[in-house]
């Protein structure tokens, strides 16, 4: 019989290590990429010499996230321990920037992703690394693979 | 750039995440409701991107003329992507992936009118 449901047909059940939650993370983690990329992009080629600290953070934290999109993308082993190593640094990232930028605004003149722990978006940049730790670990821990 | 448009886009935007998010919770996939919505939004931001080109020709330039490319174009590439991926996903997830394109567009037209309002101010 078919399944006629505005909300589309039923899903398939993914059984316990569901990539789907995987992919919401590629998503967010692709969009928060194209994101601090362009605006890094901007920055350092129009006001390269007003920031330089602040427009390098964006590109490193543009760079990483590229990374840890591809290491999720890739999946397995080394995609796995590509994207851990980048979503440490990614927490670490985060959290230095945001509490210096608060400590020392002045260092700070121009927003990066990471200022105020991500306040400028919405403080997703600080929940992505925690929910991606998370779902690394919960998939390491599958009986499937050691970390 | 048009302050209505914006708000349309916005609506769209978030009905769009609400459907996605229902059918995570319903545990189905993308359905008919969630291409034409995508489809509404993708025209949204064409007719956008057509008044902003058109403004521009005009010689109405944002100060920040990349950034503000940036976004413009960006916001065009993300609801095609999000239905492609989606669409390939088989599990309940499919619906989130939708929800984040959807919110992350709600999110990029306003900063997009932000950037536009500070012409060459």
């Amino acid at each position: 019989m078919r399944d006629r449901s505005v909300l589309g047909p039923a899903a398939e059940s993914t059984g316990g290590s569901s990539g789907g939650p995987t992919r919401v993370l590629v998503v967010l983690y692709a969009v928060f990429a194209l994101a601090a990329g362009a605006r890094a992009g901007v920055q350092l080629a129009t006001r390269f010499h007003e920031a330089p600290v602040a427009y390098l953070l964006s590109a490193l934290a543009a760079v990483v996230y590229v990374v840890a999109t591809v290491g999720l993308v890739r999946g397995g082993r080394t995609g796995r321990r590509t994207a851990l190593a980048a979503i440490t640094v990614e927490l670490v990232g985060v959290l230095v920037v945001g509490t210096l930028s608060l400590v020392d605004p002045a260092a700070f003149p121009d927003e990066t992703v990471w200022s105020g722990f991500g306040r400028g978006y919405g403080y997703v940049p600080l929940l992505l690394p925690v929910l991606g730790l998370l779902l690394l670990r919960r998939r390491a821990g599958d009986p499937a693979g050691p970390a | 750039m048009l302050t209505p448009l914006v708000v349309a886009v916005t609506v769209v935007a978030g009905a769009l995440t609400v459907l996605g998010i229902a059918s995570t919770l319903a545990r189905r996939r993308i359905g008919l409701v969630h291409l034409a919505g995508a489809g509404v939004l993708e025209a949204l931001l064409v007719v956008q991107a057509v008044v902003a080109a058109v403004a521009m020709a005009g010689g109405d330039t944002p100060a920040d003329t990349a950034s503000f490319l940036g976004y413009l174009v960006g916001a065009l590439l993300i609801p095609v992507a999000g239905v492609l991926w989606a669409r390939t996903e088989r599990s309940r997830w499919a619906g989130t992936v939708i929800a984040v394109a959807a919110a992350a567009i709600g999110v990029m037209v306003w900063r997009l009118l932000q950037l536009w309002e500070a012409t060459g101010a």
